[in-house]
Parts: structure tokens; sequence; C-alpha cells
């Protein structure tokens, strides 16, 4: 009987997606936030790399930490590690001033790749996302229209957005216009 | 008909013939015409009626500033666009357009009697006339006005296009590829950095589409033209954008752009969008926007067959079109015979040149003559004759200000040239300052207030080589072939030979606004030119006065024996051209127009036929009507099996937030009114969050489940305002605190049990918790998983039946609920909506925060002192409390209402009074605030506020509602189960 229960993740991509833009399976995520004198001690702890200045992401094997604000992060990783990262947070509270929230279904992953990718989130989003104004490796808390997303560069055609789950379905509406409207193009 | 084209000129592609419809007749055309080009090769010269007056009116311009020839683009249901310039409808085979504003027919308009009765509307004719019987006004008037008036009709039908929209960015924005703005693109992009360039017409060029005999470095000008677009083309850096008009220049360059996608292409198969709306952020702008011709203002400046003299030019040079076979000037500037020389050159015969000024330079005489063309110097047009197009002029020597002879000069084209007007229009956006140039007689840029620069005719710089070299930012040195561009003189007014309040000189074409209207306007005390334009409305049409502003302001001076600057200028505001309502919303509409925000069970509600209603930006289910049940039906039966059995809602909603740090519970207790400190962790408690003026604010149970860490919930349409008025305590007040917020409201799906076998369901789905009442009593949150997934279990009741809350990872919420609802079907589960929710609460007196109050109630109020920690030392809003007026008597109070009549249910925000025997005006006491018929109880309820509601309990009160007044009982507000014992059931 206690079998797991089916995911849904709020989002299907119609096949004029295909190629530009992908669903993550569902990640587990964690909003980090530590007081910024114990950064160093908390990374040295928990052995996960906390970005020292606000914008800029750190890669530990398949594991992104973002730095969104001045003492805040945004930790993605995979389904396996979910596990020992909620233990070793139960472990180190108490021990440094942190808070780590479990956020994995808040939000749901897209990889949006292609030569059009930033045309297609400039469709939305306000900011410039030249190579020089947005390099790679570069994050960010920004808006698509009226949703909230956080936006990062993982190659020069290769960006991920993380939104709310109920914002989703509203954003991937915009990415199938468009990619309807550039058939072709 | 014989087409009047001139074979050897013009850029058209007569290898590419096509055909298009105007007024239902067919015309033919070439690939690369615009409609009024193509109308004029064919002699049409009448294309529309006037405004006010149905005069006949034609082709005044060959560019965007064209007041009078205003069509409708029909392309079939849902994509009839009216009022677009024919001047900028690129012909395509198929077209279809028609005139506007004539019944029955163009050429013989009912309308055109208001031309006899122009003295019925004078300036602000609807401020004076056709006032009396006043009745008339709103439904006589107005309507016959209104419906005689104007422009095309506006489209009903349902747009059928697709629109987009798209952020761009840039380092320099250069708009306008005329030769300024093509010489600024070269420069520009040498260095490194992004280039945009920007031209609203389908080819890049500018003026020098009509000016092919220009040579530039030594090269003619369209070839020196195709050779820049190439190289701009093959730099990586530069975006080239035709058929883009900038309409407007916001704040921190930003500007907006709508490129016309669609509009020119036969086939509308494709899924492109109609129009696609830029917004560009640049780093520096430069305006290349150039410079439009000026009318003058004289007698019947209004008949077909009278153009600009730039506009004839055009005609020609690009269309290969001739404007007339006897063409005539008035001019009081030199760069109007260019154009004469080119029409002179092209074979077409010269009536003769009318020149206000009294001399004109030896070149330009020289030139005249080398063609056997007549210059009349000091010499004015007094008047044109013709039907349906100029078949003569009337030029009247001047002599010390007034007319002493007077002849007549046939032609079929009158051209004219009042000088040049700066495009500032989007300087003028971006809040520069401007200054008066007198020797143009007109406002050139000034003082900029935006990383801008303006080079060329808009600049006030004329002349190519000039504006060129201007362009380039004196980067390169052009050298061109032709000469100065002259000057000219801004006689703004002329002297006539009839009565001058009988002329009909027109200043604002397409308003129907004429010399007379202005200098009647100044007469009747309007001595501001904004005051001026808002009379009279020059200035104030769709073209917002491109050729008429300068004239009108002119006139205006004059009148007031003012100069010209100390009358002003009025403001120039975006939408640059008149822009359709498709391309601002950018593709923003269906799903795209906002966010609907729905829950992980939305879906199934959808699949279960939930009726469901907005919340904030969520859609939540109302209630689950089931064959053929109305929502009174439904709410009944959901109710009652709620409290008789089992009901299940999707409370996910319900904003989250996760508040963590050592802290935490001192965070909590500055922000709520409640005391934290001793709450144990495992335990609930309702807390009540006031703002700093004292009132309620929100509300929510909040769960600590460890000694730092605390589950708050708020209300759903709260969330947003409570989590950031939280942050912003935490950031900026309290910065000492170690403690942080998350907002989690997505990660939870919450699904709400409640009814007296809520336990009975899940007990065989949870794993790690005792439900037992002794180990998990009301109030109390426990973690542990639920059918394999972790949970954090709430046991609270919103309803005032035994209730848990099951918060599940969000992504699990459907999978879950599914299972709950099918093993739930032995206790006749029902799902409930948001109706069912609040009937239930309302019978057990819980307020909703946003329905019960409205902003300006306290806790005391509403009977709620109980939450407020007596003994802490502070809390947001706790010194407002104190405050005389909200410690003051006869304050409304919230309290319970039951009718007489227990079948009436109350209207939510009726008004209550003590007797309904006063007289009118009453008093009004209160306000019904919730208000349901209860299923359980088997009557109405209500909950409201009252005057000193608490003290009036058992007394009566009286609502008057439409028909009838009701009398009701001051009551409780809890209505079922006072003692909270259904909350224990086991």
């Amino acid at each position: 009987m206690l079998s797991e229960l089916k995911i849904d993740q709020a989002v299907e991509l119609a096949p004029i997606l295909t190629g530009e833009v992908d669903l993550l399976p569902v990640q587990t995520r964690y909003s980090l936030r530590v007081k910024p004198k114990e950064r160093c001690a908390f990374i040295e702890a928990s052995n996960i790399d906390l970005p020292a200045q606000i914008g800029k992401m750190s890669v530990q094997y398949d594991r992104v930490v973002l730095c969104i604000g001045p003492d805040e992060y945004i930790l993605i990783c995979s389904l396996a590690e979910r596990e020992p990262l909620a233990r070793k947070f139960e472990e180190l509270m108490g021990k440094y001033i942190f808070s780590a929230t479990d956020i994995s279904h808040r939000n749901v992953s897209f990889i949006l790749s292609g030569e059009q990718t930033t045309n297609m989130i400039n469709v939305g989003c306000p900011l410039d996302l030249s190579l020089e104004n947005f390099p790679v490796g570069k994050c960010t808390r920004t808006i698509f229209e009226s949703a909230e997303i956080i936006l990062f560069r993982m190659g020069k055609t290769k960006f991920q957005l993380e939104t709310w789950r109920s914002f989703a379905p509203f954003i991937v509406g915009y990415f199938e216009k468009y990619c309807l409207q550039n058939r072709g193009k | 008909m014989t087409l009047h084209r001139k074979p050897e000129y013009g850029r058209v592609n007569r290898g590419k013939p096509i055909n298009f419809s105007f007024d239902g007749k067919i015309y033919s055309a070439f690939d690369g015409d615009s409609l009024a080009s193509a109308l004029l090769a064919h002699g049409v010269h009448l294309v529309g009626r006037s405004f006010k007056y149905h005069r006949p009116r034609g082709f005044v311009a060959a560019g965007p500033e064209e007041p009078n020839a205003l069509v409708t683009f029909d392309r079939g249901p849902g994509r009839v666009t009216p009022n677009v310039r024919a001047t900028t409808l690129e012909v395509f085979d198929g077209l279809v357009a028609h005139s506007q504003n004539n019944w029955p027919s163009l050429t013989f308009d009912m309308g055109a009697v208001n031309d006899l009765f122009y003295m019925l509307f004078p300036a602000g004719f609807y401020n004076k006339t056709f006032m009396w019987p006043k009745s008339f006004w709103d439904r006589v008037y107005e309507p016959a006005i209104r419906k005689m008036a104007g422009l095309g009709p506006a489209p009903i039908d349902e747009d059928a296009d697709i629109y987009a929209s798209q952020y761009m960015h840039c380092e320099t924005l250069i708009v306008g590829a005329g030769p300024a703005g093509i010489a600024a693109a070269l420069a520009a992009s040498e260095k490194p950095g992004r280039v945009i360039l920007v031209d609203e017409q389908y080819e890049f060029g500018g003026s020098l589409l009509s000016t092919p005999n220009m040579v530039i470095n030594d090269i003619p000008a369209w070839q020196w033209l195709e050779d820049s677009l190439a190289i701009l083309k093959a730099r990586e850096n530069v975006t080239l954008l035709t058929r883009t008009t900038v309409i407007g220049y916001y704040h921190e360059n930003f500007l907006g752009a709508v490129e016309r996608i669609t509009d020119h292409e036969k086939d509308l198969s494709s899924h492109k969008p109609r129009e696609r709306l830029y917004k560009i952020r640049a780093g520096e702008v430069v305006l290349a926007t150039g410079a439009i011709e000026r009318p003058l203002v004289f007698q019947s400046n209004d008949r077909p067959g009278v153009m600009l003299a730039s506009a004839a030019h055009t005609y020609l040079n690009r269309y290969g079109v001739v404007v007339g076979e006897k063409i005539a000037l008035f001019t009081c500037h030199d760069s109007a015979y260019e154009v004469i020389f080119d029409l002179a050159d092209a074979g077409i015969s010269i009536a003769g040149v009318i020149d206000v000024r009294d001399q004109v330079s030896e070149t330009i005489i020289a030139a005249a003559k080398a063609r056997n063309i007549e210059i009349l110097t000091g010499t004015i047009v007094s008047g044109t004759s013709g039907k349906f197009r100029v078949s003569s002029l009337r030029a009247s020597k001047i002599e010390d200000g007034k007319i002493t002879s007077t002849w007549e000069i046939a032609c079929d084209c009158l051209l004219m040239c009042g000088g040049w007007t700066p495009s500032i229009h989007l300087f003028s956006h971006s809040k520069g300052s401007l200054k008066w140039r007198e020797d143009l007689g007109a406002y050139i840029p000034d003082n900029p207030n935006e990383n801008v620069i303006s080079v060329g005719a808009c600049n006030g710089t004329f002349g190519l080589r000039k504006i060129m070299t201007e362009g380039a930012g004196g980067s390169t040195e052009y050298q061109v072939n032709a000469g100065a561009f002259g000057s000219g003189i801004i006689p703004a007014t002329f002297p006539t030979e009839g009565d001058p309040a009988k002329v009909k000189a027109f200043v604002d074409f397409q308003n129907d606004v004429t010399e007379k209207d202005i200098n009647l306007a100044v007469r009747e005390g309007l001595k501001s030119i904004e005051h001026v334009k808002r009379y009279t409305t020059t200035g104030m049409a769709t073209d917002q006065g491109k050729t008429s502003n300068l004239n009108a302001l002119q006139i205006a001076a004059k009148a007031v024996y003012k100069p010209v600057q100390q009358v002003g200028l009025t403001t120039f505001r975006p939408p640059y051209t008149p822009t359709t309502f498709g391309a601002l919303v950018g593709g923003k509409d269906g799903h795209s127009f906002h966010v609907i925000r729905k829950t992980p069970m939305d879906g199934w509600a959808e699949d279960h036929g939930a009726v469901f209603e907005p919340v904030a930006l969520w859609r939540r289910a109302r209630y689950f009507p089931r064959d053929g049940e109305d929502m009174l039906a439904a709410v009944n039966r959901e109710c009652l099996t709620t409290r008789c059995s089992l009901g299940i809602f999707d409370a996910s909603t319900l904003g989250k937030v996760e508040v963590i740090g050592p802290d935490a519970a001192e965070f909590m207790n500055r922000m709520y009114t409640n005391p934290w400190l001793k709450l144990k962790p495992g335990s609930c408690r309702y807390g009540l969050m006031l703002g700093e003026d004292g009132y309620i604010m929100d509300d929510g149970v909040i769960g600590r489940l460890a000694e730092n860490h605390f589950h708050v919930t708020t209300t759903t349409g709260g969330a947003p305002r409570v989590f950031r008025m939280m942050e912003d305590y935490r950031q900026t007040e309290w910065p000492e605190l170690d403690v942080w917020l998350t907002s989690t409201t997505e990660q939870w799906a919450v699904i709400a049990l409640n009814g007296p076998n809520a336990r009975k369901l899940i007990e065989p789905f949870v794993e790690g918790i005792d439900l037992s009442e002794e180990k998990f009593p009301h109030m109390a949150v426990r973690e542990g998983r639920i059918c394999g997934v972790e949970t954090r279990l709430f046991r609270v009741s919103f309803s005032g039946e035994l209730g848990f809350e099951i918060n599940v990872p969000a992504h699990y919420g459907r999978a879950l609920w599914e299972t709950l609802f099918i093993a739930g079907q032995k206790y006749d589960i029902t799902p409930y909506g948001t109706e069912t929710m609040h009937v239930l609460r309302a019978e057990k007196g819980f307020i909703i925060v946003g329905q019960d109050t409205d902003g300006t109630v306290t806790p005391m109020d509403v009977g709620m002192s109980w939450a407020i920690g007596k003994k802490k030392k502070d809390f947001v809003g706790k010194r407002s409390l104190s405050r005389p007026d909200i410690m003051a008597e006869g304050r409304k109070q919230l309290v319970g209402l039951l009718t007489d009549d227990p079948n009436i249910v109350l209207e939510e925000g009726a008004q209550l009074i003590a007797n309904p025997e006063q007289s009118i005006p009453m008093d009004m006491i209160g306000h019904v605030t919730s208000s349901y018929w209860s299923a359980t109880l088997n009557r109405s309820i209500a909950l409201a506020m009252v005057k000193n509601g608490h003290a009036l309990t058992e007394s009566n009160v009286y609502i008057p509602m439409p028909g009838k007044i009701y009398k009701a009982q001051v009551s409780k507000c809890v209505f079922y189960d006072p003692n909270g014992e259904r909350l224990n059931v086991i």
C-alpha cells in the first residue's frame, strides 16, 4: 500500500518545443541562507561551495549552487543527494547559523538551448543576455513577464530557467508562441 | 487609362506587376509601390473626405506625415484596420482598401452639406451651437456629430492576427536610415558594440530614395546606398530593421519600436506575427529622424492635387509617378526649386513658380531660366479651383502686405513648400529641452535628458554634406555634388481677397482646422498654444500635427502679437504614429494575458466538474456540482456530508513561509500579536498579524516544528504581502536577528480533510505518526510519511469538525488526493470548494481576513483580544492599539445576525439600521460582511460589523434590501457547536 505516489510537475511540453525547451526531472533544491561571517566555515564543514559574489554560481559534479542575494543561495542537485544533504544540514544545525529549506517541489526547471535561445528568453525577460553582459556562469533572480524566475547560463546557447511550479505553464505558453512564430527561422 | 509613370524613373519593380482594389475598383501597380503612388499613377487624387466638412481630399505627402489620405485596409474579417495612411501602405497583389468618412460614395458624399453650413461648426462649436434644447445633446446632436465626423469605423471583429514582443539591447540605436542615419551607423559599427539601425519604411535610404541625382564621394546616391547597406549587413554587430517605427522614447534610453511583419505579405497562412513590439534598451541613441516639409496656409489649400513639393519629388524619383501634367509651385523656401527643376527635367510642363519672397537667388533664377520656368516673386496663391482636383490657382501680387492684383493660372497640381520642420518628436518624448531657431521658424533639440544625440535635419542641419558629416560624428568628411540647401522665410499667414471670416485656409488637414479657427480661439481669449490646441483641436488628430503644429503656432503667435517662444509648443507624446492595439499587447493575449496559478490538484477538480473562482492570482474550485445541482444545492450537500462524515478540500493556495534561525521565535513574537516563545515544538497556534496601524492584516495557523523552525501559513491573497512585510522588518528593523524566511507556498500541496471520519481515512496511509487523540491533539503538527512520501501533518480545523491538513511535496499532491478520494468512497467523501469552506467557517464564527475585515478592523472589534499576548513588550501594531480612536466607544464590532424569517439570506454588503421608522436619510449602524444559507442549521446565518455590536446581543436590527426591510436579531458569532466538541470526535 505504501507505494510511491506519481510525480506531476504541472508542465507538458508541446512537440514544437523539442530541442529548444526541456523540462528537467525533479531535482533536489534547497534555499540556503548562511550568516555571511560564517560562510567560509560553513563551506568547510558542509563541502558545499557557496559562491562569494551575487550572480556567481559554482558547479561541483552535478551540483549547482547559485548566489542570488547577500546571504542567499540556491542549491540544485540530483534526487540521490537529497537524503545525505538533509542529514548533513541536520548535523550542522546548531553548530552554524544558517537556514536550509527544502524547495525541491516549489520550482520546476527548464533547459533552454539553441541559437534562438536568448531571443526566446528576451520575449519576457528584459535583461541583456549578450555573452559580454551575461557570461557563462552568471545567475540572477529576475522576471519573465509577471513571473519571477531564476536564470543561469550554462553555455553560449544554453540556459537553465527555474520558476515556481504554478508559473511554469504561463512561461511555457510564451515559449510555445515564440517557437510557433519562428518556426523554420 | 493612361498611366502617369515615367519609365526611366523610380525604384519600383516593373518586372513584378500586381493588382489591388480601392473602393471596389481594380487597379494595377508594381511591387514597391505604396497605395498612394499606385493610385497617383492612375491619376487618382481624390481619396477621402475630411473630418468635419466632408471636403474632398487627396494626398498631401508621400510619407508617414500624411494627414489626409487615410484609408481602411481590409484583409477580411478580424483583419480590418481603419485610418491607415495610404502613403505608408505597401501594395501587394490582392490588396483591398476603402476610402472613409463618406456616404453614399466618395464622389457623392451627403456629408458635404457640412461644408455649406460651416458657420455652425466654428472652433469649439460643441460648446456653442447644438446647445438647445439641452436634452437633444445626448440623444440627437452628439450621436449625429459622432457619426458625421471622424475617421474610419473601429473594427468590431476579434483580431484574427497574432502579435509578438521582444526585448532588445544595443550600445547604439540609430533611429532613421536616411543619409544621416546611415552615416551614423557606418561610423558606430566600426567600433565594437551592438548597433541597431531602424527605419519605418520598407527600404533604407530616407531622402536618398527621392534624390538619385546626388553623388556622394563620387558615387551616385543609390549606388552609395547599396554599397553602404552591404557594408552594414556584413558587420556582425549590426542589426538592421526596416518597416520598424520607433513609437516612443522612455526613461533610461528605453524605446519602443513596432515592426510590421505581414501587412505587406499576400500570403497570411504562415504563423508569423503581424507585428512585433521591440522594447529596446540602448546605451546611446542617435536620432536621425529627418524633417517634414511644411504646408502653406492659403484659401482652399486642401483641394486634391495640392501637395507638398517633397512629396512630388518622392513620387517621381522613388516611384516613377508624376503627380500632374501641368504643375505649379507655391513656395517661400529655396529647397522646393530642386523639385520643380527635377520635374521639368523629367519633361513635365511647369505652370509657374509663385514665390512669396520679393527676391530669389541668381543661381535659382538662372536654373529656372534654363528650363523656361517663370518665377513670380512677391506673389502668393490666394485660392484654388476645381471640383475633385485642382484645375487652376489664383495668383495674387502682394504689395505692402496687400493684394494688388489677382489672376488665374491653370494647373492640375499645385506643390507647396513652407519650409521644413525638424522631427523632434522622439527627442521631445525623452524630455530633452528644445530651442527656437528663428531662421528655420522651428524648434530644434537643445539639452538632452538622456544619452542621445540628434543628427541631420532633425537637428536643424540641412544640406546633404552637412547632414552626412554630422551623422558620421565628424569621423568621415563626406563630399557631395549638391549645392547649398538654401533658405526661406516663414510667412505664417497671407492676405486674402474677400472676407477673412469666410476663408477656409487649412492648418490641420486631418481635423479640419482652419486659420480662422485659430484666430477665433485667440479672439475668444485663449492665449496659450495648449489651450488653442484643445479648443480648436489643431494637432490633435492621429497625425499629432506633424504638418500643422508650427503653422498653428505661428498663426497664434501673430494673432497675440508675441514671439513664438512665448506662445509655447504643444507636447509630443508617444506613439509617434498610430499604433495597433495588437502591437501594444504584443502577444500577451489569451493565456499569456496574465498568470493564472493552478494548484497541483486543479486538473482533478477540472476533471470532476468543479466551478472555479479567482482568488488573487490563483483559480480555486468553488464547488463541485453533481447531476445538475446549482451552487446552493451543491454547497448544501458538501456542507452536510462534511459535517456528517467527510469532506476533502484543496488548501494548497494558503501562503506558507518557512521561518528558520536561532531567533525564529523572537521574530515570530515581534511579527504576530500572539506569544510564541513558549509554544512547544509540535504544537500549532492561530497567529494574528496587524499592520503598524493596529488593524488586522493577516492570519493563519502556525506550527512550530523545532526550537528554531516555524511553518507559517497565511491567507491565500495575503501571502506575497505578508512575506514582503516580514522581509522588510527582518532586513531593515531587526537586522540583528539571526532568522531567515523562505516562501514555501508552492513547495507543499495541502489537502484538508474535515469531518468525523477524517482520522479513519488517513490512518492506513500514515507512517511514523501516532494519530491518537492523546498523542496528536487538536492544534498539533507532526512530521512523518503518508503513502510513502514525507508529510507535515497538521491537526487543525477551519470547519469545526475533526480536521487534518496534509502537506506533501507539491508534485505528489494530485496523486495523494486521488488515493484519498478513492479510499474515502466508503465514507461517502465529498470534495468541496471555497464556498462550502466559507459556510462551514461562518457557522463556527471564524473570520476571513479581507471579507469580515476591511483594513480598518482591530482584534478587539472582532472579539479576538484573546489573540493578543498581554505580557508581550512589543509586536507590530501594538502601539497603535492604545490610540484613543482605537480604544473609543462606538466602533463597529463583529456580531452574528439571525433573521426573523430564517429563509431570508441577507445580501453581503447590505447596510444595517436601528430604526426602520426613522426618516430618510437613516443612520447606518453597520453592514453585513458574510451571509449564507446554513444547511446544517436549516436556516440563514450572517456576520456583520455593527456599531457597539458586542453590547447589542439579542436586540433587533433592520436590514433594508431591495423591496423590503428585514428584521434580524444580533447574536454571538458562533452559530454551531459553541463548545467545540466536534473537534475531538473519536
